[in-house]
């Protein structure tokens, strides 16, 4: 059981630019924690400097409160799980499992039954005596994390161990691990790009782009509350919408109220106080709407929970998916995906226009992209 | 030898490549060392030291180890108008040219008969390749006996199809005795030539083939235009490893026919040696410089086939 | 279809050809290896009846090649698991650790392979003269690692490159040093581009003639190679005990090709197929 601590952590290699660029980032004992970003940003140079395989370049990594920067690997109590498994090709998936504690001094039949209770918790038991080549793929994956497990480390560090499973196998091990999470009470730290797999998973989900942290948070919290026009769309399927409106100020009888607007479009911004908002008259705003906030038709008139935003245009596509229907729909040049119902009447080609809550709007500096908080 | 020279497209390419892919947490220098050390050390002494020490030795007349004469560049003078030296270049510089355009050529041949679905692939496969593993002193022996005047096989077949005026003393003609031994050593390495280019064949798209089949391509087409172009990179590794082996020639010489008759068959290593060891002259200085001299030809060679090598395959790729 | 048919059995008649031109020469030494000289001088291409079986025992008796073999085994033996070792050692550290220098040394070693060794002949010779290891067993066994070290060195960079990184990384994880991976990781795994190396080293170890006849004269410890040599001048016109003599040194190579084939050829042909 530990805490981990990065602070300022960076790494280049080389004389290369920074594949990760300051980050700071504390875990707490026993969390389940995710690092989530696109390929190269960076997820598995974090991962592997905490593990121990590659070295900081500047910063400092604690474990436990122990400054672990110059800690080899084997003296870190950490185990890993490779996305490509790394088992030992030459070993029996019984000697894979006792490898790392055969290292570790540990008495004889402690090995035997610690390999063995992981074998019957992982169900690998009739396998112990087969070479990893002799196994399927989702079989070798649950040796890889029984590897991992029979070392009881104080954290776990996992690097995509999922993503070389099919669709079926994936939600299973998923569910596996969320399982041995809440047995093992251990820290864990997990690297994808899969959003689902963040979004169930994690306790928090540190979300990376270009080597930096964007944003950490309860996975709810990074999905409602985006930090950024990066966060908004890398969360998401399909992602945020992201609409450029001037924004301006409107007189109606119950007063002043914040909107976005041009001939096809207005976004009510009654979330944020009109004094927030002053300063950006003018200018364009970064609007973001979610798909499944979008609704098809105008907005009644006679709603109470405030205004309704709309937006016109015309449908260029329609995706049915079965239970639900996607609208790709064309807002003078700016592409906007709608998650409807099953049924939908439209077609191709015909002039709409969507509606859409207030509540459902987010707003973002059209300078830094960062979101500009809500206050109602 | 088989195996000796490792160049090819791939060699080179990842040798101007940064760092293979690994540790970058830089190791130790200690690790490095026990890993590294013992090779460089064997490296060290026993290849760079004694080539160093034999461009110094052939400065030098050393009648008596103990008393090396310092003579400058003598010796390269009295190699210049060495005519048995020029005659040992020349026979070597046939067996490098010619014998591996046999071999391989020998070798391709017969992975294609092999390659045309015939039975007893794998059997002929082995068969064929049982000359590589004997070495040169019996594959000697044995041919001197094959070219004996009076009862070897080839005589006798010759005198048994009634051309009896075509058998001769193989080895003892000055005329024929380089003919006969570089046909000794083709027929030692076609086998492993056929095996190599045996797998090329295997390994190239069979899509490819296919296609050329559909385009009605005859045997010799699909040899021509598709078989050789594509097996090319591995023909030409094949032809330097053949080339570099052939610079080095010789047991097969020294014990068939000790360069002989007439320094017919006489090659750099065959002089070397007698230089060194077996004539009575004991002075180890001159063929030290024949050596200095045959290791610049080698390089020269070498970085010309490599510059050939290159230039090709940025065609190939 | 006639024409077909015809370069059907043109094939055939040029697979038949080949074959009884690769395998009679020595099949006609196995057959005369079992008759005396008498009988071969009557008629070279007769079949043995009766075969002289003792012809073999007379042979090894009457000469040293017990001795030979012993010598050959031992040197070869010996300088092949040093080859390996050291090799694997460089070999490993070149593909798997990033420092400065790293594609020179490759560079350099690389370029060695190509260099005929005669050039080297008369220093090595000197050298072991001058450190009391001319005419040694230990004096050739080292010449011997030195010839083949670069080639075997090239080869296994090759191959352990190929390892995924993540395997070493999981070893580090779980604890194991350098040298700890080196033994318990990649030796293991690098073990069938190891075996083919020691094949090729072996084979082409168990013919070498050159450095062995330059640098041992003491006939107690000749080699294999040079002790047929010695064989053959002793017999000079004992045709069918040379043959004796040769098939005794063949059959080794024989026998092991008989049960390795294809990793023997795998193991020659390393160097060139790419
Ligand atoms: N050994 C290395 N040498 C040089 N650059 C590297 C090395 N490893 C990674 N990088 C660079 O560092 C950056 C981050 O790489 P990293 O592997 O951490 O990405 P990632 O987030 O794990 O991506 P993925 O999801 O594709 O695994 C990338 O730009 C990559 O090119
Ligand atoms: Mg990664």
């Amino acid at each position: 059981m530990a805490t981990v601590q990065l602070e300022s952590v960076s790494k280049s290699y080389g004389n290369g630019p920074l594949a990760v660029d300051s980050v700071d980032l504390s875990i707490a004992d026993g969390e389940f924690m995710v690092l989530l970003g696109p390929s190269g940003c960076g997820k598995s140079t974090t991962l592997r400097m905490i593990a121990g395989i590659e070295s900081i370049t500047s910063g400092q990594l604690s474990i436990d409160g122990r400054v672990v920067n110059n800690v080899p690997a084997r003296d870190r109590d950490i185990a890993m799980v490779f996305q490509s498994y790394a088992l030992y090709p030459h070993m029996t998936v019984a000697d894979n499992l006792a490898f790392g504690l055969r290292r570790r001094s540990v008495p004889k039949p402690e090995i035997a039954r610690r390999v063995r209770e992981v074998s019957d918790l992982l169900g690998l038991a009739p396998y112990l005596a087969r070479k990893p080549s002799a196994l399927s793929g989702g079989q070798r994956q649950r040796v890889a994390l029984g590897r991992a497990m029979v070392r009881e480390p104080q954290v776990f560090l996992f690097d995509e161990p999922l993503s070389n499973l099919d669709a079926a196998l994936r939600v299973n091990t998923r569910n596996e691990l969320i399982r041995q999470h809440h047995r093992l009470g251990s820290t864990m730290i997990y690297v994808t790009h899969d959003q689902v797999e963040a979004m169930t998973m994690g306790n928090r989900v540190c979300v990376m782009n270009a080597g930096r942290v964007v944003q950490i948070g309860s996975p709810l919290e990074v999905y409602w509350n985006p930090a950024d026009t990066f966060v908004a769309r890398f969360l998401g399927s399909p992602p945020m919408n992201l609409l450029e409106l001037p924004a301006s100020t409107a007189t109606s009888g119950t007063g002043d109220w914040c909107r976005a607007s041009n001939e096809n479009a207005t976004v009510p911004l009654t979330l944020w106080h009109p004094a927030t908002l002053a300063p950006y008259a003018g200018k364009q705003m970064i609007i973001g709407v979610r798909a499944e906030d979008l609704r098809l038709g105008p907005p009644a008139e006679t709603t109470s929970t405030g205004r309704l935003g709309w937006l016109h245009g015309r449908i260029d596509a329609i995706e049915p998916l079965g239970a639900e229907t996607l609208v790709l729909v064309s807002a003078n040049g700016t592409e906007v995906t709608a998650r409807l119902g099953r049924d939908v009447s439209a077609r191709v080609g015909e002039a709409v226009t969507l509606s859409f809550d207030a509540a459902a709007v987010h707003l973002f500096d059209p300078v830094t992209t960062k979101a500009i908080a809500r206050e109602r | 030898m088989p195996g000796q020279v490792a160049s090819g497209p791939s060699a080179w390419r990842r040798l101007f490549q940064p760092g293979t892919g690994g540790d970058t947490s830089g190791a130790s220098w200690l690790v490095l060392l026990l890993f590294l050390g013992p090779a460089l050390l064997v490296f060290g002494a026993m290849i760079a030291y004694p080539m160093a020490r034999t461009i110094y030795d052939s400065f030098f007349t050393i009648d008596d180890p103990d008393k090396p004469v310092w003579i400058g560049l003598a010796n390269y003078v009295t190699l210049a108008g060495d005519e048995t030296f020029r005659r040992a270049v020349l026979n070597t510089l046939i067996w490098s040219v010619a014998a591996p355009v046999l071999d391989v050529g020998v070798g391709l041949l017969l992975a294609l008969c092999l390659f045309a679905k015939v039975p007893f692939t794998r059997f002929l496969r082995i068969a064929w390749f049982t000359p590589v593993l004997l070495s040169y002193v019996v594959v000697a022996i044995v041919w001197l006996w094959l070219y004996n005047y009076d009862w070897g096989i080839v005589n006798v077949m010759f005198r048994a199809v009634g051309l009896g005026g075509l058998a001769s003393a193989w080895l003892g003609n000055p005329h024929l005795a380089l003919g006969s031994l570089i046909f000794i050593d083709v027929w030692k390495w076609a086998g492993f030539n056929m095996v190599v280019c045996l797998a090329a064949i295997h390994s190239l798209p069979s899509e490819v083939l296919e296609a050329a089949e559909l385009d009605n391509c005859g045997w010799g087409g699909k040899l021509r235009f598709v078989i050789v172009p594509l097996l090319r990179p591995t023909l030409l590794n094949l032809y330097i490893l053949a080339f570099v082996a052939k610079m080095k020639v010789f047991d097969l010489v020294w014990i068939m026919t000790q360069g002989g008759p007439l320094w017919s068959t006489e090659t750099v290593s065959t002089y070397v040696y007698k230089r060194a060891f077996a004539w009575n002259t004991f002075d180890l200085g001159y063929p030290a410089t024949i050596a200095s001299v045959w290791f610049g030809v080698v390089i020269v060679t070498v970085l010309l086939l490599n510059r050939l090598l290159r230039s090709r395959e940025r065609v190939e790729f | 279809m006639v024409s077909r048919a015809l370069g059907r059995g043109g094939l055939m008649a040029i697979l038949v050809a080949y074959t009884a031109f690769a395998g009679f020469p020595f099949l006609w030494v196995g057959t005369m290896s079992l008759r005396t000289t008498t009988e071969i001088a009557y008629n070279h291409y007769g079949w043995p009846s009766p075969a002289h079986w003792a012809k073999f025992r007379a042979a090894w008796i009457d000469s040293a090649f017990n001795t030979y073999f012993t010598n050959s085994a031992t040197v070869v033996i010996g300088s092949v698991a040093v080859i390996t070792l050291v090799g694997a050692a460089a070999a490993h550290c070149l593909a798997r650790y990033r420092f400065r220098g790293n594609r020179l040394v490759y560079f350099i070693l690389f370029s060695s392979i190509i260099l005929p060794p005669q050039i080297v002949l008369i220093a090595v010779y000197q050298t072991l003269v001058e450190y009391n290891l001319y005419d040694t067993l230990w004096g050739l066994g080292l010449v011997y690692v030195s010839l083949q070290l670069p080639l075997t060195i090239y080869l296994l960079e090759g191959f352990f490159a190929r390892i995924p990184q993540d395997l070493f990384d999981a070893a580090k994880v779980d604890g194991y040093g350098d040298f700890e991976i080196f033994f318990r990781l990649v030796l293991p795994v690098g073990m069938p581009a190891i075996a083919t190396t020691v094949i090729l080293n072996f084979i082409l170890l168990w013919n070498e003639f050159l450095f062995a006849v330059v640098l041992i004269s003491d006939d107690e410890l000749r080699t294999l190679p040079v002790g047929i040599q010695r064989f053959m001048g002793d017999h000079f016109q004992d045709i069918g005990m040379i043959a004796t003599g040769v098939m005794i040194s063949v059959l080794p190579v024989i026998v092991v090709y008989a049960f390795f084939s294809e990793k023997l050829i795998q193991g020659m042909t390393a160097g060139a197929v790419k």
